[in-house]
């Protein structure tokens, strides 16, 4: 790991062990936004870090960033943290000025947008927006037919219907019979969904790897017939296939937020869904009725795996996406073609 | 080592690396279009010993091993590169898959350099198959329960037991194996050591066993006062069960061990087209997705063991979750080939004869090298639970 991203990492995991406890976890289901946690990030610049140099911003690559996501995704820090560090570079990308303020942002690949030129979105309605009452823009990224578009809207500009995610996190319902926007041309729509994608998927598998450490702790912890519940077969077999996924999960993700080509990104998220699956499953199996407690940490990684899994391109898109790549190859071209695909930095 | 040691590094392939992946694929495309290697009707390493003697004069056989024992000094993460490209284009390996993966290795490691002089060239050169004498009638997974023995006698060693799934024996000049030399108190795992024995030597019987997919590759070897010489002790006597460990943790990580049912998938991709249902390529796509993930681990583990590392569990991890993988890909074949009905209509007879020979030789993937269930084991202890 590069000295740059070990700081980058160390620095946020500080910043989660100071600022984000329990209680703060629980309160985003009121709503609440763990503030000391964001003020500490804005601070220190995390918000801004995938932001070109000349921009005020850090530089930071999607690797990077990917770091600090799993770093959160661990801590189930809630909030719109991925939104805003993509949210402030697309603004960037696009040359839209703003200030160091927290952002949502939501993909739309076929709802009605204004047309270029416009100023006004009439009849606006977008769906599962993060966070948008504690942020003051709120992002959309929208297919259009030169590529993507990127509209920026005020958040308070919005009539807000509440709705929240399987981890109890704001995904609103916004509305607007009419809404300003300020509009640019952004580049290839698919690009970036993927690197919203691989940024997610990073969050998802901190929240596995927290899950999986926790529950191997907890096996070494309970006792049931006199011994460790880690001492029976039945509970080793569960958490060594666990581990299987852990690994194989890791692994195409690295990969995937260094190379970011567009099998390596497809296959992480597929592989992601699949570890999601079983962590879930696996990890409340282990912790017997305690997981099953809203006072137990587990379930503030569970549900929110049960909330990402499908962010940004489910994961049955993401499937869709990677066997298209290769459908029409031939039993001969196949080979070269998913062994040149899993080398990062490849096309 | 405890859940959060996991660990992992991305590989780089090196410049060298990616030409010999353009050589070896060159070998292959000239394969194909002399005849050579025509697109297989089954599953399975295969075994054609002129193919295997074709490699070896590439230098491919003992690609890493020292230049004095004919090796080519090259890195792991070359011969990483040069078997997956081998064994997923089809090429037939098996005359020297075990020599070259293991035997090999575990006389470089632990054997004398006159055996190392004596043995490792003609593995090179493509003319020597080995066998693996471990497995016996009533030692499987428990395989420090074994019953088959080797006392010392004037000048070398008289063994006696009985070998069970030992593939490729009929077809191999020498089998390594596993037996007792001697008994010490309170450990099963001491007393145990490894003997070279030439197949065709007075005492051995080796009887077919054929497998459920209508194959006869694995035998029974039935071992009657066999003598072989001093000289055929590999490493310190009593000390087998170590250097079998080490020489398992070999065979773990492979790209055989995710790649066995790659031809069928392969196959089906070129049947399918490109105007397949949603359905189809979203289980098609999971495949894929669990296949880049597999060669992910796999290279990286290659790559630990080049810096000199020993990652035991990640090793495990790579072949529970790729042999499961393997099965798993002819159940989803099977299913795509349905959905779509590609079989009836007649334009897929090689995959239809592919499908069925994958389906009778899946339940092998889990179960040889050792187990899963064992595997999971080992990947229990190396996270901290036992
Ligand atoms: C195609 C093929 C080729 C082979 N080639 C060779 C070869 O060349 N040389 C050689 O020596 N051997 C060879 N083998 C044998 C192979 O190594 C053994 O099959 C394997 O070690 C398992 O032993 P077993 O078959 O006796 O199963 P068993 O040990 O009897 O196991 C039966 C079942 O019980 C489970 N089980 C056993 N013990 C435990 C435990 N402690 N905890 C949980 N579950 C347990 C197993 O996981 C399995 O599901 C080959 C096998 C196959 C299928």
């Amino acid at each position: 790991m590069s000295e740059n991203r070990t700081f980058f990492r160390e620095t946020v995991e500080r910043i989660l062990a100071d600022t984000l406890d329990k209680a703060a976890i629980d309160a985003a289901e009121e709503r609440r936004l763990p503030s000391s946690l964001y003020d500490a990030l804005v601070e220190n610049g995390i918000t801004l870090m995938l932001v070109p140099e000349d921009k005020g911003g850090i530089g930071a690559s999607v690797g990077d960033a990917a770091v600090i996501l799993r770093a959160a995704g661990e801590a189930a820090a809630p909030g719109p943290l991925l939104e805003t560090m993509l949210g402030q570079r697309l603004l960037a990308d696009a040359g839209i000025d703003l200030t160091d303020g927290l952002l949502s942002l939501v993909f739309v690949d076929d709802s009605a947008i204004p047309a270029e030129g416009e100023t006004e979105w009439r009849d606006a309605a977008i769906h599962d927006v993060p966070w948008s009452e504690a942020v003051s823009h709120v992002l959309v990224v929208a297919r259009s037919d030169s590529g993507a578009r990127l509209l920026l809207t005020q958040a308070d500009g919005w009539t807000v219907t509440p709705v929240s995610d399987a981890a109890g996190e704001p995904r609103d319902t916004l509305t607007a019979a009419s809404i300003p926007v300020v509009s640019a041309t952004l580049g290839d729509y698919d690009a970036l969904l993927r690197t919203a994608s691989i940024l997610r998927g990073a969050q998802i598998l901190g929240a596995i790897e927290w899950s999986f450490r926790r529950s191997v702790e907890y096996a070494g912890e309970r006792k049931q017939f006199g011994r460790e519940i880690s001492k029976f077969q039945a509970v080793q077999q569960m958490l060594a296939e666990l581990a299987d996924h852990v690994l194989a999960s890791a692994g195409i993700t690295e990969a995937a937020a260094e190379g970011l080509n567009a099998s390596l990104a497809a296959a992480a998220r597929s592989r992601l869904g699949d570890a999601a699956d079983a962590a879930i499953l696996i990890t409340h199996q282990v912790h017997g009725a305690m997981g099953f407690s809203l006072e137990y940490a587990l379930n503030s990684r569970t549900r929110r795996l049960m909330a990402w899994r499908d962010d940004y391109g489910s994961v049955l898109h993401w499937r869709r996406a990677l066997a298209g790549n290769f459908a029409g190859l031939t039993r001969e071209t196949f080979w070269p073609a998913v062994s040149d695909a899993g080398l990062p930095g490849a096309a | 080592m405890t859940a959060t040691s996991l660990h992992l590094e991305l590989p780089t392939l090196t410049p060298e690396a990616e030409t010999l992946r353009q050589e070896v694929r060159a070998f292959i495309a000239e394969e194909r279009s002399s005849g050579r290697l025509p697109p297989p009707h089954r599953i399975g390493l295969g075994f054609d010993r002129e193919m295997t003697k074709r490699i070896a004069a590439k230098g491919w056989i003992g690609l890493t091993w020292p230049r004095q024992y004919g090796g080519q000094e090259r890195s792991a993460l070359e011969r990483y590169v040069m078997n997956e490209e081998l064994l997923a284009a089809a090429v037939p390996v098996g005359a020297h898959w075990v020599a070259d993966r293991q035997s090999g290795p575990v006389l470089l490691k632990f054997g004398t350099d006159e055996q190392r002089r004596f043995y490792l060239p003609k593995i090179a050169a493509g003319d020597l198959t080995f066998s693996i004498g471990m497995s016996e009638p009533e030692s499987g997974s428990d395989l420090a329960s074994l019953k088959a023995r080797a006392e010392k006698v004037d000048g070398g060693w008289r063994i006696n037991g009985r070998k069970i799934w030992t593939t490729n024996a009929h077809r191999a000049q020498y089998m390594i194996v596993l037996v007792r030399t001697s008994t010490v108190e309170g450990s099963r795992h001491a007393g145990l050591s490894q003997l070279i024995v030439d197949l065709a030597a007075p005492g051995v019987t080796i009887s077919p066993i054929i497998s459920m997919a209508g194959e006869h590759d694995f035998n029974e070897v039935l071992l009657e006062d066999v003598v072989v010489p001093d000289d055929a002790l590999i490493g310190k006597e009593g000390n087998g069960w170590n250097q079998v460990s080490a020489e398992l943790a070999y065979e773990r990580s492979g790209p055989e061990r995710w790649l066995s049912s790659f031809r069928l998938i392969s196959e089906l991709v070129d049947v399918l087209g490109p105007d397949a249902r949603a359905a189809s390529l979203e289980e098609l796509g999971r495949l894929i997705s669990h296949l880049l993930s597999l060669r992910q681990l796999s290279m990286s583990v290659a790559s630990m063991i080049q810096q000199g590392q020993s990652p035991n569990v990640e090793a495990s991890i790579v072949k529970d979750l790729g042999t499961k993988f393997e099965q798993e890909a002819v159940r989803v074949v099977r299913n795509i080939v349905s959905a779509e009905d590609l079989i009836s209509n007649g334009r897929a007879e090689r995959l239809k004869a592919l499908l069925i020979h994958a389906q009778q030789y899946a339940p092998a993937f889990t179960i040889r090298g050792g187990t899963n269930e064992i595997l999971r084991g080992i990947i229990a202890r190396g996270i901290g639970l036992r």
